[in-house]
């Protein structure tokens, strides 16, 4: 059973990345006064890391609690790289979304996007802790460029990330989709070799349940007033799904294989599977899960609609992929080979995808309306 | 266990605790905030609709809604008396319940009723209820039942829900937008109930 420790000092390196990170608050416009009582706790939940290695090579053995017992170097970039890349989303997500606490549609979604980038913000803090304390010079570099990457300027790691979140249809995508897949990449840690890793993740998991509530019934909302017709929400939601999608990296990937080799990152089932892990094919497994996952919620989304509006639906997985084996193909949303031209294809993404004059509407048209269930205060 | 009544109660709730009571009550957390929250007797549509619409500045048709899901009678309050809860609402800061006790006998005087607001108003304070109290006491965790706000009672009510959010593997933690203290108020008034 969980039992959460709250570290209480810090060292010297990560006492001056605490400055830095107050410098880049300032930069991206994230007034700390909006923070209110909210602290950045340091959180382990040491009890459910677990005390031997779970899977890979290693297996048995103790988990790793200090630099020195990791033993190898290459390990210990694998390690890195994990922990820096959770990091860099995690910035980045506020990065893109701090501008629409401006517009949000009612005061509980104002304080449940304050929230939830509170509490990324704090996912980002415990990340840069993780390299300050464990690993030394290499650790504090990584640190610093978590918050030297910009979501704005397109330079985060992963291409979610660099997205803009133009308006609140796209947070409450973002928020289901995209921190869905979050999700997702916690629980693979969450039995990480690495054991501060590891401890890292429940925290931060029991945190991001919220996020993805808030995500789904923002969806819900929308859908359940019936402004937003619901061939437009289905192009959003086409948008959102194959970003999602290739977050979880490329099919056949070696460094997945290698990363659970190392016991570094295990399957998003890997407590609960029984079954030996396809090393080859990690990424793919992981990418259904939530790819079944995602066509279960949308189900519940779409059972809001009103009568007579067709089915929302998760679009294939082949549909416009920037990474794995049907990237830079033309597939339909439907998961057919497009027959036809490149210009062909298109003039199909613009039936299947927002376009500017899409966003236009949606934000000068429909969103001037009670576009979400709960718009205004009943006066 | 005997309940220890007074000041006593927060530090009592924090420290004299047994995870391993918690075992069941984690395993079916989930289970049982839907048979509470979502049951025809929480109308949960109404429930969601007062976490939108009750914001600042806060009106006493606010407050006459929050009765109304409640199921409480209108309130019989003087102007004064509304005036001091609404006060007291926008002052208090979480986990903070000593403020209660600045009020008058007539604002303390139903602790479901201020514990309704501070739930709506705040999304961190639980709202009082037997049935949770009773879940509680399964737990061993002995709080006294109570019909006026008393302020280290429903603290030691408070933090008590706190530390089992606090405890609970994540596993319990619901993808839902209900703030997290209503998830765990409600699975445990289903538990008190079984």
């Amino acid at each position: 059973m969980a039992d959460t420790e709250i570290v209480e000092s810090y060292s010297q390196n990560f006492e001056s990345w605490i400055n830095d990170f107050s410098e880049w608050q300032t930069r991206i416009g994230f007034d700390p006064s909006w923070l209110g009582d909210y602290r950045f706790d340091i959180k382990f939940d040491w009890d459910t890391a677990g005390g031997e290695i779970e899977f890979g090579d290693f297996k048995g053995m103790p988990k790793w609690e200090r630099r020195m017992q990791i033993p190898q170097q290459n390990i210990m970039d694998a390690i890195i790289t994990m922990v820096s890349v959770q990091g860099d989303t995690e910035f980045a997500s506020v990065e893109q979304q701090n501008h629409l606490l401006a517009s949000a549609p009612t005061e509980y979604d104002r304080k449940s996007a304050l929230r939830i980038m509170c509490e990324e913000q704090r996912h980002g803090w415990q990340m840069a802790y993780l390299l300050c304390t464990f690993f030394g010079e290499q650790g504090v570099r990584e640190a610093s460029k978590l918050l030297e990457r910009n979501a704005q300027e397109g330079t985060r790691i992963l291409g979610s990330f660099n997205e803009p979140i133009d308006h609140w249809l796209d947070f409450f995508c973002f928020t289901h989709f995209i921190d869905r897949d979050g999700k997702y990449q916690l629980k693979m840690l969450s039995t990480s070799s690495f054991k501060p890793l590891a401890a890292s993740m429940g925290p931060m998991l029991k945190e991001e349940s919220f996020h993805l509530g808030t995500g789904a019934n923002g969806l819900r909302r929308i859908v359940k007033q019936g402004v937003i017709p619901i061939a437009l929400l289905q192009k959003y939601i086409n948008k959102w799904v194959s970003t999602g999608l290739d977050l979880f990296g490329t099919d056949d990937s070696t460094s997945a294989q290698w990363a659970y080799v190392y016991g570094v990152k295990g399957r998003y089932d890997e407590r609960e599977s029984g079954e030996e892990a396809d090393r080859a094919h990690l990424n793919e497994a992981s990418r259904e899960l939530y790819f079944e996952e995602l066509r279960k919620e949308m189900v519940r989304i779409s059972k809001a609609r009103k009568e007579g509006e067709p089915e929302l639906y998760i679009p294939s997985d082949k549909f416009k992929r920037g990474i794995g084996k049907y990237a830079g193909q033309n597939y339909t949303v439907h998961g057919e080979q497009f027959e036809g031209t490149e210009s062909e294809y298109e003039e199909y993404l613009v039936t299947v995808l927002p376009t500017d004059k899409d966003e236009e509407k949606l934000v000068n048209d429909y969103m001037k309306q009670e576009w979400i269930q709960y718009r205004e205060w009943k006066q | 266990m005997e309940a220890i009544e007074g000041d006593h109660m927060q530090h009592h709730s924090l420290t004299v605790f047994d995870k391993k009571k918690c075992t069941h009550f984690f395993d079916y957390l989930t289970d049982y905030f839907f048979q509470h929250h979502h049951s025809e007797e929480q109308r949960p549509d109404d429930y969601e609709s007062l976490l939108y619409t009750v914001k600042r500045p806060y009106t006493a048709e606010m407050l006459d809604d929050i009765d109304d899901w409640m199921g409480l009678p209108k309130r019989q309050w003087r102007e004064e008396t509304q005036r001091e809860v609404m006060l007291s609402l926008y002052a208090i800061r979480y986990p903070d319940t000593l403020l209660i006790e600045s009020l008058t006998d007539k604002a303390r005087s139903d602790i479901k009723r201020i514990s309704a607001y501070l739930h709506f108003t705040h999304h961190t304070y639980s709202i009082w209820d037997e049935d949770t109290r009773k879940g509680l006491a399964k737990l061993g965790i002995n709080i006294p039942s109570i019909e006026e706000a008393d302020p280290f009672i429903y603290g030691a009510y408070v933090s008590a829900i706190e530390l089992l959010k606090d405890v609970a593997p994540f596993t319990c933690f619901l993808e839902h937008d209900v703030p997290r203290q209503r998830l765990f108020q409600s699975a445990l008034a289903a538990y008190g109930r079984e």
